[in-house]
């Protein structure tokens, strides 16, 4: 069974159609990339698999790990595997980050009957990441996103994914505005996700981050569709050839 | 429109002899009958409706309480080191503790000379008189029988906190004019926190006025939590002069009560001077909580940071006004406000107003103000981190009280106003300090 089914996914946000029959298969140990120019409907399609409202399915199915994605509120997306990385992610000044981890960890821990975790095990597993993160413990302790930077933000999407060690993890633009220090950190977070157990969607609109990410997959998105998909090579050609030669081929 | 003078209860009230200097006491009994309460058409009183008082009918607590009064205990236990306790109930002060540490003087105000109750009476920035906008000061003066003052002498540092619970409500439709005046001499250095509760449910109205006289170098933290009471009313006041380089730290955190109004005064008079005002504000119910606060920059070189939020649920009303006001000669000053208010019903409301007259032309001065209702983003990205949306709600909501709470200095109060704003809330109280 496939981790996630996208079947004709059709999408919109107040009466106007972004999203035009989407398909999409991802397989547990999967890595996708999902490519494609501004405005082609790739947020979207990440705010609709995360379960943002504002967003209307008018057509299509979403099945993950079994579930009628769809009929799913948000957080049950999250406890059930499915984590969405920000590509904006939002600055919660008051409300600390390591309350947000430790509250998140038992929500899914919860819903998988465990009890809490306790908090020496957590601390210790925290720091680890938050070293292997290049991140200084101090940021455990200040509001989540709250001032950061933007390289520090998309540490800390890496960071709770991580931790809470999804199913799915679906990476909306988190090479965006990186420096090249901090897309290598990005990376290797991502990279130590991969795993046959999981899978990763990597939405993004430059090849620079597949340097560092091999796909097994990857999908040109264009004006609501999956025009074209192929290996790590389309990305490649993309890279040489800009999108429209591929576009052309695909018209 | 002519005024109506005091309501008739609170003119037979009104005493022949108060704690005040005979002329000054006289004086205000005068004006105030004249002048009455403020009323809504009064600008600093145009979004607190006073109706609560005028209907309440309200009689001086007696001198000699009985015991199930004197008895009284706050119900909320504040987590402070040995602290040195001044307990008022209905305005009546209940001893001073005997064991003072070195270089603190507490005397009741009906025991005070002359010269320290004209000080007392006598604050800066002074109110007006004939004010209508002043009048509840002008009627503590004429009312005020009991009190305290607080003096610590120069260069001493009182490490013990000093409280002063303010108990209403021990006898049904008690109403109180405390008086407290709090000087610090030079250098000095000392805590003075009020905690405010009603002892029952029956409705009080507390009018106090504290004046507090910061001498140069000299630093007070002067902290205000306001607790429970369903029924309590508590217009309050407090001026502050500040003298070089003083230091004036307030913390105005209203959690309870039906009406609570508070207003600082802040005179900054000497240069390198700089006052703090950090306030929460929690209506909800029918609750209407406000705050008005006026800082006079009166010298070059000084600086002020002014901080609060209210968070009104229900039908809770909140109301923060503050002014900034630098005068002409006053160079190089930083005045900093902002005020964060947040809306989480339909029927709650928020009015913020920030007011800057600025004469001086070498000032850095801000101010913002915003009132909004739960931010859909950040809801939505604790929701995708698996929480659930009540939860993540009451995240938001405690996370930004917390940003205000913060700011308190004591760890350990800090901690204690982070689990009791949580448990307000809802919350569970497990703050992450791991």
């Amino acid at each position: 069974m496939a981790l996630l089914e996208i079947k004709n996914l059709h999408a919109e946000i107040e009466g106007k159609e972004i999203l035009k029959g989407i398909n999409l298969t991802v397989n547990a140990g999967e890595v996708h990339a999902i490519m494609g120019p501004n405005g082609s409907g790739k947020s979207t399609l990440c705010h609709v698999l995360g379960g943002r409202e504002g967003y209307e399915v008018t057509q299509g199915t979403i099945t993950f790990d079994g579930h009628d994605l769809l009929e799913m509120e948000t957080e049950e997306r999250a406890i059930a595997g499915m984590l969405l990385g920000f590509q904006h992610p939002v600055e919660i000044p008051g409300v600390k980050n390591i309350y947000l981890l430790k509250e998140a960890l038992n929500a899914k821990r919860e819903a998988q009957g465990l009890d809490e975790v306790d908090t020496f095990t957590f601390m210790k597993q925290v720091r680890e990441l938050v070293a292997s993160m290049d991140m200084d413990d101090a940021f455990l302790h200040r509001g989540v996103n709250a001032g950061f930077s933007g390289g520090e933000k998309k540490r800390n999407e890496i960071l709770q994914m991580l931790l809470l060690e999804p199913k799915l993890a679906l990476l909306d633009e988190t090479d965006s505005g990186l420096d090249i220090d901090a897309l290598k950190v990005v990376s290797e977070g991502i990279n130590r996700m991969r795993g046959e157990e999981r899978g990763i969607i990597l939405v993004t609109h430059y090849q620079r981050l597949l340097n560092y990410v091999e796909p097994d997959f990857v999908h040109v998105l264009y004006k609501g569709k999956i025009i074209k998909s192929g290996d790590k090579t389309l990305a490649h050609r993309l890279e040489a050839e800009g999108y429209q030669e591929i576009l052309e081929e695909a018209s | 429109m002519s005024r109506q003078g005091l309501p008739e209860w609170l003119s037979t009230a009104l005493p022949d002899h108060a704690a005040a200097p005979e002329a000054l006491a006289q004086s205000a009994r005068q004006q105030v009958e004249t002048m009455g309460l403020p009323g809504l058409r009064d600008e600093e009183w145009r979004w607190t409706n006073l109706r609560p008082i005028h209907r309440g009918n309200f009689k001086t607590a007696p001198g000699q309480t009985a015991p199930s009064v004197t008895e009284a205990q706050p119900a909320e236990a504040l987590p402070l080191d040995n602290p040195v306790r001044l307990r008022f109930i209905d305005g009546m002060l209940q001893g001073i503790p005997d064991d003072l540490p070195s270089g603190l003087h507490l005397v009741s105000l009906s025991d005070a000379d002359e010269a320290t109750r004209t000080a007392a009476f006598s604050p800066t920035p002074a109110p007006s008189a004939d004010d209508p906008n002043d009048a509840l000061v002008t009627l503590n003066t004429a009312m005020a029988r009991e009190g305290v003052v607080i003096d610590v002498d120069a260069s001493s540092v009182i490490e013990r906190p000093i409280v002063i619970e303010w108990l209403d409500g021990a006898t049904d439709g008690a109403m109180s004019h405390p008086r407290v005046l709090i000087r610090l001499g030079q250098s000095a250095q000392a805590s003075v926190i009020e905690q405010s509760e009603s002892v029952g449910d029956q409705p009080s109205w507390r009018n106090s006025v504290i004046v507090s006289k910061i001498a140069a170098n000299a630093a007070l933290t002067h902290i205000a939590l306001g607790l429970t009471g369903p029924a309590r009313l508590s217009t309050e006041r407090c001026f502050a002069s500040l003298e070089r380089d003083a230091r004036y730290h307030s913390y105005n955190m209203q959690l309870g009560g039906q009406v609570i109004r508070r207003e600082y005064d802040i005179q900054i008079d000497g240069t390198g001077a700089h006052s703090d005002l950090i306030g929460l504000m929690m209506p909800r119910g029918k609750q209407l909580m406000d705050t008005h606060t006026r800082i006079v920059h009166a010298a070059a070189d000084t600086t002020s940071n002014e901080h609060y939020r209210t968070i009104a649920d229900e039908s809770g009303r909140g109301v923060f006004k503050g002014r900034i006001l630098v005068e002409r000669d006053s160079q190089r000053i930083q005045a900093f406000q902002s005020s964060n208010n947040l809306l989480l019903s339909d029927t709650a409301e928020i009015d913020a107003k920030p007011e800057l007259e600025i004469y001086a032309d070498d000032v850095q001065c801000s101010h913002g103000a915003t009132i909004g209702r739960l931010d859909e983003e950040a809801l939505f990205y604790l929701r995708s981190r698996g929480l659930a949306a009540a939860e993540a709600r009451g995240l938001l909501i405690a996370g930004f009280a917390q940003e205000v709470i913060d700011e308190i200095p004591d760890e350990t109060l800090r901690y204690w106003l982070t689990e009791r704003v949580q448990a307000q809330l809802g919350q569970h109280p497990d703050v992450a300090e791991a």
